[in-house]
């Protein structure tokens, strides 16, 4: 009888249950609860210090929580402690152990777990394991002779050799050069397609989240958001905070008025707009930078859906076209337009912007949270 | 390190002035361990060994050379073995118990010799334990343990916690990420420690003087040849001594330095090549 | 090698690495268990071997030797009616006040010229070295570990009449008889002992000014200070700490050295540590040895407070550098 010992991960289901997490006065986390599905790739987005992280480390078991519970496939794991979870963490950082060469790093799990079956099955598994991530022919290096790529896919390896049920990684991508950086992007989708297995992983790039994740948990101050695919966050944010941090849409806080047909109607400076969507009352309105249109003034001519007028405050080249920073009457913050072209408008001239009405949307606008 | 060099004369004159200080005498010490007639003043009359053949040949030397030996070799070993796992206990700690049992293990440093020994010998004739080499062994213990300390501690305290994280997280549990994962960093500073550990030993005589018992080491040896009329061969002694504990920290040296470039490597994942 | 004494119970007394926030392995303070501090405290553990060591060989010695400072002399023996006579004779003895005076004098004199010499030295390794840095380094470092009691031999040697200084101003016709004056006193006693401590003062001011970024000095003198300014109102503050630490090492261990003055100290020369260990040794008076010393001791720990005192009302006492 043979055991399968291929590397892998398990497709192991993980609830996250009303975990909270105090570092003395600081609220990293509050009442969080998640549920990560069977073989799902799911990405805890948020920005510095919103708790993505020490919630990794809890379900990793390197943290405890104050209060609230874990779960692996059904089983508390909440007081179990790191080394005994069939979890796998890859970290931030290149964490290869100085003192031993590829091989000796990727067995390490494997040696310390003793069920190797001899030193021809670890090695064995050792091989396969950087077969996984490219890298065979890599046994004898040593971690100084690899590139920060190299290295994190030796971690990878590492981690994955152990049949963990989940894996977990730790924004493993924020300390690499950009062109390795969308390599790796791709090896992670690709090792994720080939082996099926819960990925749990944590950035504060949305760009990443939405390009790799079957769903995206956004996070602020030790909160959950908006839970969704990368479809549902970017084009229907569920609050302020996600709009703002996905896709860095504009969002203006309006008092929206009924009117007699389905839009309703906001006030920004002195012209009335008209917007979809059934929020009234206090709301935000949010608009995507590439959905807004910008011409300069003096064309003269009114189009349908132009909305207000303007100046350019700031321009900058974007490669496919332009990126608008524009002073509006009756608006605090500067609008933000991503328009293609080749000819950009400069600084100080007279323009006018709009959208058509289904490129905006209007959320409500709680009293007290701004 | 930034490398724009001040110039200042000044200062430099206090080096030259410092070095010539620290080393002419000793040189001075050598040079007539090989001089042929036996004084210390010039002019040098001739080189010759036989200084050193007297040395070897006497049986004094040789055993008092092998009692030093003796202890500090045990010295060297027991403070490698409590050292390393007090020096693990004070780097990983976070209890308020931390700074009190710091403060018991570092005090011997700034107390001197005098004191310590001193105690001790009221504690052995209290407790009616002949002197011999086994208590001073035990003196240079408490002696030398700080020194031990103060190493390993800034070695296990530079190390990333990141790695141990990664032991556990692969299943390796409290004392197999400290085998596998913490000490196979720090050993080469470890054995950098166990040499100095073992020098100071080698060299210790203020402590020592008060525990002794009818054996002699080799500093108890030169002190009583001291306090005799002047016998040339002391030079040559005196030179031999120099020899022993100047190699044994070299090598503490060396290895100190050779496992922090290790940690440095490990901590911040970059090589400076490529 | 070793910082100075209480930049290193500093540094080892405020351990790195977060006490709360992420990162902090194995922490939860108020866990849903209960047992929460348990994972803080184990590698504690670890320590107790040698703590029992420290404790039993280190910490109950100087209690015993206490508990003789308050006890009976008799002939290399001590007996029980409790007395505080030893302390008395101890303060009262007139060659006790005279030897404490030359073991402050040795001690202060010796710790000064550590530090006076030591401080510029430092700045050169720091600021001015250039390539010359390991070298020197090195060097200084080989010296430290020259031993003991070769130096005390080596310096009665070159200042004695036989010595190379004397034989040499003799031959060089400069004399007619050897200078006596070099050997048998203080002076030679603190030019052993700087010899001894000089090395360690420097690398410890050495590792004190690393921190102190090239940039910090460029700052003071494009802001208009001269090189003495620049000692006085920069340097000189940050170092004030890590300079008085290595005094008072210095001090206390010169002070009580006992070997030193009993080969080249002569008659005039002689210190408290050597008649302490004669009093123990020869005369079998445990007592008043015990006292002598603990009256010491007691000496060190007030200069110790005091100076602590001084820096923290000057608040020089805790500068951390952002380098």
């Amino acid at each position: 009888m043979t055991v399968d010992v291929t590397p892998t991960v398990g497709e192991a289901r993980v609830d996250v249950v009303d975990v909270t997490r105090r570092f003395g006065d600081v609220q990293a986390l509050d009442r969080v609860s998640l549920t990560i599905g069977q073989g799902e790739f799911l990405t805890l987005l948020g920005p510095s210090g919103c708790g993505k992280s020490t919630l990794l480390r809890i379900i990793g078991g390197f943290d405890r929580p104050t209060s609230g519970s874990v779960r692996l496939s059904g089983r508390d794991v909440t007081n179990q402690p790191a080394y005994k979870r069939s979890v796998n963490m890859v970290f931030q950082r290149p964490t290869l152990f100085p003192h031993l060469d590829v091989a000796g790093n990727v067995a390490f799990g494997p040696r310390i777990a003793g069920s190797g079956g001899g030193r021809a099955q670890v090695r064995a598994r050792v091989d396969e394991a950087l077969a996984m991530v490219r890298l065979s022919g890599y046994q004898d290096r040593r971690s100084h002779e690899l590139s920060g790529g190299q290295m994190q896919r030796v971690a990878l390896a590492r981690a994955i050799v152990n049949r963990p049920d989940v894996l977990l990684l730790d924004e493993p991508l924020s300390a690499l050069d950009l062109t390795i950086r969308l390599e790796m992007e791709e090896e992670l989708r690709r090792l994720h397609r080939e082996v099926g297995g819960t990925f749990i992983y944590v950035t504060h790039d949305q760009r990443e989240a939405l390009a790799l994740s079957d769903r995206v948990a956004v996070f602020d101050a030790g909160r959950v958001e908006q839970v969704g695919t990368p479809d549902d966050i970017y084009h229907r944010p569920a609050t302020s905070f996600v709009a703002r941090l996905v896709g860095d849409a504009n969002v203006v806080a309006v008092d929206a008025e009924s009117t007699d047909g389905p839009h309703a109607c906001v006030r920004i400076g002195d012209r009335s707009i008209a917007v979809d969507g059934d929020t009234r009352g206090p709301a935000w309105l949010v608009v995507k930078p590439e959905n807004v249109r910008v011409r300069a003034t003096t064309d003269g001519v009114i189009r349908n859906g132009d909305h207000l007028t303007g100046t350019v405050a700031d321009v900058s080249f974007r490669g496919t076209g332009f990126s608008y920073r524009i002073a509006v009457a009756g608006l605090t913050e500067l609008v933000k337009a991503e328009v293609t072209g080749e000819r950009p408008l400069p600084v100080g001239d007279e323009v006018t912007i709009g959208w058509t009405s289904s490129a905006a949307s209007l959320l409500a606008r709680p009293a007290t949270r701004s | 390190m930034n490398e724009r060099r001040q110039s200042s004369p000044v200062t430099a004159v206090f080096v030259v002035v410092s070095l010539v200080f620290l080393f002419v005498p000793l040189l001075v010490v050598v040079l007539f361990s090989f001089n042929s007639i036996g004084s210390l003043s010039l002019p040098f009359r001739g080189f010759s060994l036989r200084w050193y053949r007297q040395v070897f040949e006497s049986p004094v030397f040789r055993s008092s050379l092998r009692s030093s030996a003796i202890v500090a070799t045990a010295t060297a070993v027991s403070t490698l073995i409590l050292g390393t796992l007090a020096a693990y206990a004070l780097s990983r700690a976070r209890t308020r118990w931390r700074a009190p049992l710091a403060l018991v293990l570092f005090l011997p440093l700034t107390l001197p010799g005098l004191f310590i020994g001193l105690s001790l010998l009221v504690l052995f004739g209290e407790a009616e334990v002949s002197l011999s080499l086994t208590t001073v062994a035990i003196a240079h213990l408490v002696y030398v343990m700080p020194y031990f300390l103060l190493i390993a501690v800034a070695a296990l305290q530079r190390l990333d916690p990141a790695l141990e994280e990664a032991g556990a997280d692969l299943g390796a549990n409290g004392w197999l990420v400290f085998t596998r994962v913490t000490l196979p960093q720090v050993w080469p500073v470890l054995m950098g420690a166990t040499f100095l550990a073992f020098a100071l030993s080698f060299d210790e005589f203020v402590i020592t003087f008060f525990v002794i018992g009818p054996e002699s080491t080799l500093p108890m040896f030169i002190f009583s040849s001291l306090r005799r009329t002047v016998d040339p061969s002391i030079n040559a002694i005196s030179t031999l001594l120099l020899a022993i504990t100047l190699a044994l920290f070299a090598g503490s040296f060396y290895l100190t330095l050779r496992g922090g470039r290790r940690s440095v490597i490990a901590v911040t994942g970059e090589t400076g090549s490529a | 090698m070793a910082a100075d004494q209480g930049g290193r119970l500093r540094l080892v007394a405020s351990a790195p690495g977060p006490d709360v926030g992420p990162g902090s392995a194995g922490g939860d303070p108020i866990g849903a268990t209960g047992r929460s501090t348990d994972r803080r405290r184990r590698p504690l553990f670890a320590a107790v071997p040698a703590l029992v060591w420290m404790l039993l060989f280190f910490v109950l010695p100087l209690v015993v030797f206490a508990i003789y400072s308050v006890l009976t002399a008799g002939l290399y023996e001590v007996s029980t009616p409790l007395t505080l006579d030893p302390y008395r004779d101890a303060i009262t003895d007139p060659l006790n006040r005279t030897l404490a005076r030359n073991s402050v004098i040795v001690g202060v004199a010796t710790a000064t010229v550590c530090i006076a010499v030591g401080l510029p030295v430092a700045y050169w390794l720091r600021f001015a070295a250039g390539r010359w840095r390991l070298a020197v380094l090195f060097l200084i470092t080989a010296s430290m570990f020259a031993s003991y009691l070769v130096r005390i031999y080596a310096w009665r040697s070159v200042l004695g009449s036989e010595g190379i200084i004397n034989s040499g101003l003799v031959s060089l016709g400069l004399i007619d008889e050897p200078l006596s004056f070099l050997l048998y006193n203080r002076g030679a006693v603190v030019i052993a002992l700087v010899h001894i401590f000089l090395p360690f003062v420097v690398l410890v001011l050495y590792a004190a000014m690393t921190p102190m970024s090239d940039g910090l000095l460029e700052a003071g003198r494009d802001l208009g200070a001269g090189s003495v300014m620049l000692w006085r109102r920069v340097v000189m503050p940050i170092m004030a700490a890590p300079c008085w630490n290595a005094f008072v090492f210095v001090f206390i261990l010169s002070a009580a050295d006992y070997v030193t003055p009993q080969f080249l100290g002569g008659r005039e020369g002689t210190t408290l540590g050597v008649r302490i260990q004669a009093a123990f040794i020869s005369v079998g008076n445990w007592p008043l040895a015990a006292a002598t010393s603990f009256l010491m001791l007691g000496g060190f720990v007030l200069l110790h407070l005091a100076g602590s005192f001084v820096l923290r009302r000057l608040r020089l006492n805790d500068l951390r550098l952002a380098t």
